[in-house]
């Protein structure tokens, strides 16, 4: 028996994998406690007396060649407990949006500037709410140069202060777009087009929909990157829907594929790729692109720049479920064109690839990044060339952006506001 | 599929988890985990609940026993918020009415055995499920439970619930293997990756080693040999160090260790934890501080 080794406690061996350099043989070593057990074992319960006796040990054990997809050990997070908000010192407010107050803070121990979101909570009859798990799942699983970097979610004193730390960036997209004396230039938007796409591309790729891509959801700091966040309404596309499919009280107004308008109740990546077409049009417009007050103005205003849907552009409308109580408007040819009559003819199909009718025939974001507008030129301009604007989120001046409605409302909260402050105030006194 | 990485809890949380730090011995805890997770199981059954959420529940519970002391908190609620939180993050969301009145009856049917007289398991009275009135106060009481639990699992673990399940990686092995075809081996492995998750390998070991300590006890049992010279070890193939397999199938073989009756009933007794703190009390002797370290 003592030449068997019998289960052992992972510790004894798992020194293994957290210290990198050490070559001890993987001599089984077992507590005489842990053999005793196994002696005892019931011998009529089936599976023990199969125990295997353990192959003969090499003369020279090597680590296992870790292949790329099974990381060493070393590489897994560990179990760690969430911090408390008080390792932050609260500097300003950011906004406040539907789901939460987004905060400016410093971490206390390294000085660094992080953004504080605060999830909303109170009167949650369900418990931790769903939408809050997807959103921050969303943000940990997205690890991507182009998407806001989670660093920790941190609680308060009570159960309903919850915080997601993510890493600071200076700008909105949407307030930047409204405080720019110029717009972007073609070469800018090539770059921050390509980094969105990567982004999304990135997301698609994990089976995860954001669901809300506007410009107010898109960061971008001094250095001319691009990090999409707010992953509020995302969700993982593989999974099971529910009954009644998945919501129809996604992405904000503005920038809602006519699918989701026509009352789909499955849809896919594709939603993101209008969002993206509507956020294309309006880095070269500087104002958003539909700026719709309502569900049936925002589908006429898509039906006159693009043309009404026919069955040969979008075989499955009139199965949607919308689709009978509208009436469509007379043919009518498409007004891209004049709209944008400054943006080449490949700036124009990539447009009108991702403000696509047919959710099956829009462009994915990974086509899209290899569309050949990217190529001719003026090329994209590196981001180092970008220049750098004040940023409105650290306070650097006031602004003032147009309102855009949010998804699905904007619910102003200030009580949360000031419960921040009066424990940051307390705090710091 | 994410290629985030699944958390797995650290080698002095290993060597010290706060259960045995508060005296519990090692083989209660690991029989208390087991149990946890078998009431999650039941919970998950009358529940009609997707197994993969059931799964996860498991894991989460596991996990949240190397950062939290059994005394802390009873195995029965953090087992039902691991299933009500599990059941969210896999997008087959529970009902709280109904988890509660699950609970309610997995409770009651505890209490049931614990005081039914006869001293053996098989002759006792009928259990008869009394369901709950909506104006006492076990509603409220449990569904505070509940969400507290939810809440301490989430924060504990840093909100990092990333779980992966080992199933398609077995499909994956097995074919490699060239053992698809044998239905005795893929039901056993499943099998054994199922009772896996009452084990807490889930919460230490990354899932590759998990199955190929899954199919090594399988070709064992059913006498198929695979390659396993010094030179070629299928294992290897996987990723998978041999001590950790092997560490992997002891988990797994202690849970078919028979519990004599009265082990079973002070496990039962130890659902919360006011038992487990009574069974602390009764029991705090030199002998148990150094049991399990
Ligand atoms: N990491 C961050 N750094 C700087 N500002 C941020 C950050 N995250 C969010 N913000 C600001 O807060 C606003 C609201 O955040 P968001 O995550 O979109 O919340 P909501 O779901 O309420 O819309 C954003 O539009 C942006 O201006
Ligand atoms: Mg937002």
């Amino acid at each position: 028996m003592s030449a068997t080794p019998g289960p052992s406690t992972p510790s004894k061996k798992r020194s293994r994998w957290d210290a990198d350099e050490d070559n001890q043989p993987p001599e089984p070593q077992l507590s005489s406690k842990r053999r005793a057990k196994s002696k005892s074992a019931k011998s009529e319960t089936p599976p023990v007396q199969t125990l295997p006796h353990a192959p003969p040990g090499r003369p020279e054990p090597t680590h296992p060649r870790h292949s790329i997809f099974v990381p060493p050990r070393t590489l897994h997070p560990t179990l760690t407990p969430s911090r408390s908000v008080y390792c932050y010192e609260r500097l300003n407010a950011i906004e406040e949006g539907s789901y939460g107050v987004v905060f400016r803070a410093r971490d206390k121990q390294t000085g660094e500037i992080v953004a504080l979101k605060k999830l909303k909570l109170d009167e949650e009859k369900h418990g931790f709410p769903i939408t809050a798990l997807r959103e921050i799942n969303a943000l940990m699983s997205c690890k991507h140069e182009n998407v806001v970097n989670i660093r920790e979610v941190v609680v308060g004193d009570t159960l309903t202060q919850v915080f997601i730390v993510m890493d600071f960036i200076e700008h909105d997209l949407k307030t930047l777009l409204t405080v720019m004396p110029s717009p972007f230039l073609q070469s800018e938007i090539k770059t921050l087009l390509l980094q969105l796409l990567s982004a999304v591309a990135y997301c698609h790729e994990r089976w995860i929909l954001h669901r809300d891509l506007k410009t107010s959801n898109l960061l971008m700091n001094n250095r001319g990157t691009i990090k999409v966040a707010d992953f509020g309404l995302a969700r993982r596309y593989g999974d099971p829907v529910g009954v009644g499919g998945l919501t129809q009280l996604v992405v904000t107004l503005w920038y809602r594929a006519p699918e989701i308008l026509l009352g789909a109740t499955t849809y896919s990546t594709a939603v993101d790729m209008w969002s993206v077409g509507c956020i294309f049009a309006e880095l070269i417009l500087k104002e958003p692109l539909f700026q719709a007050k309502g569900e049936i103005e925002l589908l006429s205003m898509i039906f006159k720049l693009l043309g009404p849907p026919t069955s040969t552009s979008w075989p499955d409308y009139q199965s949607l479920p919308l689709a009978k109580t509208i009436t469509l408007p007379p043919q009518q040819p498409p007004q891209l064109r004049q709209k944008f009559p400054y943006l080449t003819a490949a700036g124009l199909d990539l447009l009108s690839r991702l403000l696509t009718y047919d959710p099956e025939k829009r462009i994915s974001a990974r086509e899209a990044l290899q569309h050949p507008y990217f190529s001719e030129s003026p090329l994209p301009k590196h981001p180092d060339l970008f220049g750098s604007f004040p940023s409105a989120a650290a306070g650097e001046k006031r602004r003032k952006p147009f309102d855009s409605p949010s998804a699905p409302a904007r619910a102003a909260d200030y009580k949360l506001l000031t419960e921040f402050d009066a424990y940051a105030d307390a705090h710091n006194a | 599929m994410s290629t985030a990485l699944y958390p797995l809890a650290s080698l002095s949380q290993i060597e010290k988890t706060p259960s045995r730090e508060d005296g519990i011995p090692f083989e209660l805890e690991e029989d208390l985990r087991a149990y946890g997770c078998k009431f999650i199981h039941e919970a998950g059954v009358l529940l009609k609940q997707k197994q993969v959420a059931v799964a996860t529940a498991q894991i989460l519970f596991q996990r949240f026993w190397y950062v939290t002391s059994m005394k802390q908190f009873g195995i029965g609620d953090i087992g039902m918020g691991a299933l009500y939180l599990a059941s969210k993050l896999e997008e087959c969301p529970i009902r709280m009415r109904e988890l509660i009145n699950v609970y309610d009856l997995l409770l009651q049917r505890v209490s049931h055995r614990l005081t039914s007289t006869s001293s053996s398991l098989q002759h006792r009275p009928e259990f008869k499920y009394i369901p709950m009135s909506y104006f006492g106060s076990t509603f409220y009481d449990l569904k505070d439970a509940l969400v507290v639990a939810e809440m301490q699992i989430l924060k504990r673990l840093g909100f990092n619930v990333h779980v992966v399940l080992p199933y398609g990686t077995l499909v994956n092995y097995l074919r490699v293997l060239g053992l698809t075809s044998r239905e005795d081996v893929c039901t056993r492995a499943w099998g054994y990756l199922n009772d896996a998750l009452q084990t807490p390998v889930y919460a230490l070991y990354p899932v590759p080693t998990i199955v190929s300590a899954a199919i090594f006890l399988t070709t064992r049992h059913l006498g198929i040999s695979l390659p396993s010279s010094p030179e070629n070890r299928w294992w290897e193939l996987f990723d998978a160090e041999w001590e950790d397999v092997w560490s992997v199938c002891g988990y797994i073989m202690r849970l078919y260790r028979e519990r004599d009756v009265k082990t079973q009933k002070s496990l039962w007794g130890m659902l919360t934890k006011k038992g487990v703190r009574q069974w602390l009390e009764e029991n705090t002797s030199s002998d148990s501080n150094t049991q399990g370290s």
